[in-house]
């Protein structure tokens, strides 16, 4: 504990947090809800046990305020709803009339979605008419190429399209654009500094790819010592790398249950949990989004009936659930979800891909922002896409778990193995954030409360403005909501204009419903940064009218909820 | 009963308001006329009708009553055959429920594997140094480092210097600014080098196969597999939930046998469904038995009954053909035959990830269909251009590399068929092999009689590994998971042959593989 007392006492007299309050000071009003956020990062400040047990009084407090924030949705107002769901019908009757009178007048566009020469067309006519018809609309916002490094702000190959997104041609410009899009939470994208000179050294000694799999020749020392890394930073006792995010959930599901076994998912998990849940051959069922109680029927309901047909009971019931959702910026409440563990004894898998390294006061993720035992999670999946500015995931958990992964494990067994500057990359950065590199062992520390700051002023910034955002407080992932098919575009586009990268999410993505724009906060972000993109948006938020709160205040809009 | 049911619509409009009447009670006088007079023009309709047609009456009663049979009977259906229970009963039955563990224990065998697993220090090429070994550099087999590329000295000063301008990580799936600029290159430089149209990367080789095959093989497709190909392309079918049809490895009388079959089926039911896609699936050079596909006699038969090819070239790209570009090259066949083409860069080509090549529309739209590509993150921009820069190399100068690793390949396959007592398999130009003991050897070598379990021959094969291994070659056994291969190949020893290994390098391989026999079979059991 004396070392991060010692670390505690040198940050407390780096410059860096008196400016922070002063900037809030002069930011936020006193009645801001803003003002907690000094606050928390202080608690940072006090010593280890203390944090511990602050952070879970905290969460507790935090509850039932998520539980309001939960259905903010039904505070839409009608309007809203009805015109937009009005859109997506003449969008969708345009579509069908458009493809209609193509097939009449220009059926050789259409000769694919035609039974050719004995062959079923590829793609067929009603799969691909919303990618035709609705997502070619607004293809320009989506796919867009970079150049350089995607940290704070990014190089974009500027690209025109003169025949309505069909294709694209570049410009030759780069622009140089605030960057609110990608997944770079603490900063770690970066082509210089101490994570790429660790990442030179390690390509100079053990080059660049491993070309054999774990299982077989492809076990390095690198490779060792980082999984022991992992494993320490996430409070595991082991850990396992794969080198691809997605893998990690397909390849690894299927080793930890089969037939007999029950996967019982959030309805909002990501597509590769869905794949792993789908590849293990295990029955699969559904319960609704971050909603215990259905969490909880779900499990009696399937306890108490056993498999299908035979009656014969689990052979072990896995729920799989992620840290933090992606697309809506929500927690999984693992307290709770830890408390029907204890009664009903299923196994729980969380998918940290998110939120490790970004959540939680020592950045260690979901378990770390709750105050949980890691322990008590049997599967800890994450990525290291994210936070670490590198790629791939791992698995981590007991060592029985793990040893027997090393040997069943699709990812170990049959894929490639992760190559050398990717475990450079997350040996460094996660030995800074962790404060055991020497030379730098501030850094980590500070950009984990650089990111805490940025995302609670982000999100209470937007919520003040009016704009209805989604989320728990302290995501460093921003949802803001948009609604209507024809905004999403146009926000993106907008903010384009006016030098900001975004990410706009619609229908298959979300509900057809809530189309939104995700902010991604970044320790990266200067206060500068923050604020321009905030002036932007409020500005791109009175063209399109997206400011939905702007009469009703927050508070009455949850309460109706209670 | 379909035509009575259909003919409900018209039955009801009738029926219906005069049951909603009371609970409907406005408060507004005008409603209330409104609906007493609505509710008089049914009655008297209704009256109307039996006057005119009783019959017809009678049908309209028995129909509704029909419904409320049929929608209650269904309520009583749902959830199948679940049995009702109280809430007690539940608490018991929770109680008494005991998981498995959630992973079994290990075997003592997998305990030994796992603690016996080779630790390498430094680089994975050619030669490597075993963090336990005496620090001597020791001969690498193991490693698909078919061209040698692991260890081109070239390529790490280009790696280094994109490291400096793209970093690591791309932060992002392509479809959100994690599109470099360096993907966009490595991609068109696949498609012109292979001669497909349009290429699309995906950042894990396992990961292409199981984007692919599912992005355009739909539930009610028909999949015809070779029973031998590698594990993600059987998990990519059971991904896919298309039927799925076998027929025996590079077998092609069979697989006209069974596409004949399947096309008599659809034959049959045609006009009930629409057509389904039909592929036929293979590999261009196999991992599981290193034979190569007759794509000639596959591209015939794929006319001839109207099937698409799914072709994995995953071992094959950067080994077969002149340039090196994979089986189509190998039997001068034009890529465009091949309807989806998939390779990986993390084979012979020494980087990561993969990618598939195919006519540009069915690029695009896995662009947003291909989950492995719409939902991960993008190769990091190092792995990228160090792809980029060995199909450059290879591509400037193919006979500098292929020429020797066939040299070594043909070198090798001799001196170990030589070997008595051991049995290879594998195409005559296949880099990789196949190594066991015949049957006789492993007959002669149990002297206490009694059948050889998988785990004994695994056993043996390990020594045999480890017995190289003091020789100065790194062998390795192939690993499957044994429980999820379909058809579990038999065990045995997976030797890749690089063209940058000397001759000296491979008659070395050979020698410490004919001692390590000696030395195996020669002991008691």
């Amino acid at each position: 504990m004396g070392k991060g007392q010692r670390a505690a006492q040198a940050y407390k007299s780096t410059e860096f947090v008196e400016q922070v309050r002063d900037e809030d000071g002069l930011v936020v009003s006193a009645a801001d809800p803003f003002k907690e956020a000094p606050l928390s990062s202080s608690s940072l400040l006090q010593d280890g046990d203390k944090r511990r047990s602050n952070t879970s009084a905290e969460a507790e407090a935090r509850t039932p305020a998520r539980a309001e924030r939960k259905h903010e949705l039904e505070a839409v107002p009608s309007l809203i709803l009805v015109t937009t769901y009005l859109s997506f019908l003449m969008l969708i009757v345009f579509a069908h009339l458009r493809d209609f009178f193509g097939k009449l007048f220009y059926p050789h566009n259409y000769v694919q979605l035609r039974v050719q020469n004995g062959l079923a067309p590829m793609v067929s006519d009603f799969e691909s008419l919303w990618t035709r018809r609705l997502y070619g609309r607004i293809r320009d916002c989506f796919n867009r190429p970079i150049t350089g490094v995607a940290g704070g702000h990014v190089r974009l190959l500027e690209r025109v399209s003169r025949d309505f997104n069909a294709t694209f041609e570049f410009t030759g410009r780069v622009r140089g654009v605030l960057n609110l899009a990608s997944y770079n939470y603490l900063g770690f994208a970066q082509s210089d500094g101490p994570c790429a000179d660790a990442v030179e050294a390690a390509m100079q000694g053990s080059g660049v790819a491993q070309a054999s799999v774990r299982a077989e020749a492809g076990r390095t020392r690198l490779l060792v010592e980082t999984e022991e890394l992992v494993a320490r930073f996430v409070g595991a006792e082991a850990a396992l790398l794969v080198s691809m995010g997605y893998a990690t959930n397909a390849l690894n599901i299927p080793a930890l249950v089969g037939r007999g076994s029950l996967i019982i998912s959030d309805e909002l998990n990501h597509s590769s949990l869905v794949a792993g849940a789908r590849l293990s051959g295990a029955t699969i069922r559904v319960f609704r989004h971050n909603n215990t109680k259905d969490l909880e029927a779900v499990l009696r309901r399937s306890i108490a009936q056993g498999q299908a047909r035979t009656h014969r009971p689990w052979r072990k019931i896995l729920v799989v659930v992620e840290g933090l959702y992606s697309m809506e910026g929500e927690f999984c409440r693992l307290p709770e979800i830890l408390a029907l563990r204890r009664q009903y004894g299923f196994y729980l898998f969380v998918d940290e891909a998110h939120s490790v390294g970004a959540l939680g006061p020592r950045g260690r993720g979901i378990c770390d922002h709750f105050g949980v035992d890691p322990r008590d999670v049997d599967v800890l999946m994450g990525t290291f896409t994210k936070s670490f500015g590198a790629a791939g995931g791992y698995i981590a958990g007991s060592r029985a778990l793990v040893d027997f992964l090393r040997l069943h494990s699709h990812s170990a067994v049959y894929a490639e193995a992760m190559a050398v500057p990717v475990l450079a990359q997350v040996s460094s950065s996660m030995r800074m954030i962790m404060g055991e590199d020497r030379e730098h062992a501030l850094e980590g520390q500070q950009r984990l409360d650089q990111l805490a700051i940025n995302a609670r002023y982000f999100s209470t910034r937007l919520a003040a403005m009016g704009f209805m955002t989604m989320g728990d407080e302290g995501s460093p992932v921003v949802p803001l909501l948009l609604f209507s098919p024809a905004k999403i575009p146009a926000f993106s586009r907008e903010c384009l204009k006016r030098n900001i990268a975004v990410v706009v999410v619609s229908y298959p993505a979300t509900p057809i419903i809530t189309g939104r724009v995700r902010f991604c906060i970044s320790a990266s972000h200067t206060r500068e940064d923050l604020d321009y993109a905030l002036a932007q948006i409020s500005e791109i938020g009175d063209l399109l009218l997206l400011k939905f709160h702007k009469s009703v205040t927050e508070e009455d809009g949850t309460k109706k909820e209670q | 009963m379909a035509s009575v049911a259909a003919s409900i619509p018209i039955a009801t409009p009738f029926a219906l308001p005069s049951s909603s009447v009371p609970e409907d009670d406005g408060q507004r006088g005008l409603f209330r006329t409104a609906w007493d007079f609505s509710f008089r023009m049914v009655l008297r309709y209704i009256k109307n009708s039996y006057k005119d047609d009783p019959f017809r009456t009678f049908l309209e009663v028995c129909l509704i009553a029909f419904i409320i049979w049929y929608m209650t009977k269904q309520k009583y259906n749902i959830g199948n055959n679940e049995i009702q229970l109280s809430e007690k009963e539940i608490d018991e039955l929770v109680d008494e429920w005991k998981p498995e563990p959630l992973v079994p224990e290990l075997t003592e065998f997998e305990r030994e594997t796992l603690d016996k697993a080779v630790l390498l220090d430094g680089p994975n090429g050619i030669k490597v140094r075993l963090a336990t070994g005496n620090g001597k550099p020791i001969l690498n087999f193991a490693s698909y480092n078919f061209l040698g590329f692991i260890d081109n000295p070239d390529f790490g000063a280009h790696a280094i210097e994109t490291l400096r301008k793209y970093g690591v990580g791309s932060c992002g799936p392509p479809g959100f600014y994690g599109t470099l600029d360096v993907h966009m290159e490595l991609e068109k430089q696949l498609a012109a080098f292979v001669g497909h149209s349009s290429a699309i990367l995906y950042s894990q080789a396992f990961t292409t196969v199981l984007s692919v095959i599912p992005c355009f093989s739909k539930r009610g497709d028909i999949i015809v597999a070779d029973e031998a190909v590698s594990f993600p392309i059987q998990q990519a079918i059971s991904l896919a939930r298309s039927k799925v049809y076998w027929y025996k490895h590079n077998d092609m009388a069979d697989l006209e046998r069974v596409l004949k079959d399947v096309n008599m089926q659809l034959a049959d039911r045609r006009g009930k469904n629409a057509l389904p896609r039909k592929f036929i699936v293979t590999e261009g050079l196999f991992q599981n038995t290193g034979n190569i596909s007759p794509l000639k006699d596959l591209v015939e038969l794929k006319h001839r009954y109207k099937f698409r090819i799914i072709l994995d070239e995953s071992l094959s790209f950067g080994v077969l053909g002149k340039r090196g570009a994979g089986l189509t090259d190998h039997f001068n066949v034009s890529p465009h035959e091949v309807d989806l083409l998939l390779g990986a860069l993390s084979y012979a080509i020494g980087s990561s990830g993969g990618f598939c090549c195919a006519d540009k529309d069915l690029v695009e739209h896995q662009r947003l269909s291909g989950l492995g590509y719409c939902f991960s993150a993008s190769m990091p921009g190092i792995l990228a251009v160090a792809a980029s820069d060995a199909i450059q190399a290879l591509e400037a100068n193919p006979d500098n590399y292929l020429l020797s690793m066939r040299e070594n390949t043909a070198l090798l396959q001799t001196l170990l068929k030589r070997i008595p007592g051991l049995q290879v398999e594998c195409s005559s130009e296949s880099p990789l092999m196949h190594v066991r003991l015949t049957p006789e050897t492993l007959v002669r070598m149990k002297r206490s009689g009694g059948a050889w379990t998988k785990t004994d021959i695994d056993r043996v094969l390990t020594e045999l590994v480890e017995e190289a291994q003091k020789d100065g070659v790194l062998l390795t056994r192939a690993m499957y998971v044994d429980e999820h291969e379909r058809l579990l190949p038999n065990s045995s020893i997976r030797i890749c042959v690089s063209c940058a290994h000397t001759r000296k390098d491979i008659e070395k391989c050979a020698h410490a593989v004919k001692s390590a026999v000696n030395r195996v079979t020669s002991k008691k059991r």
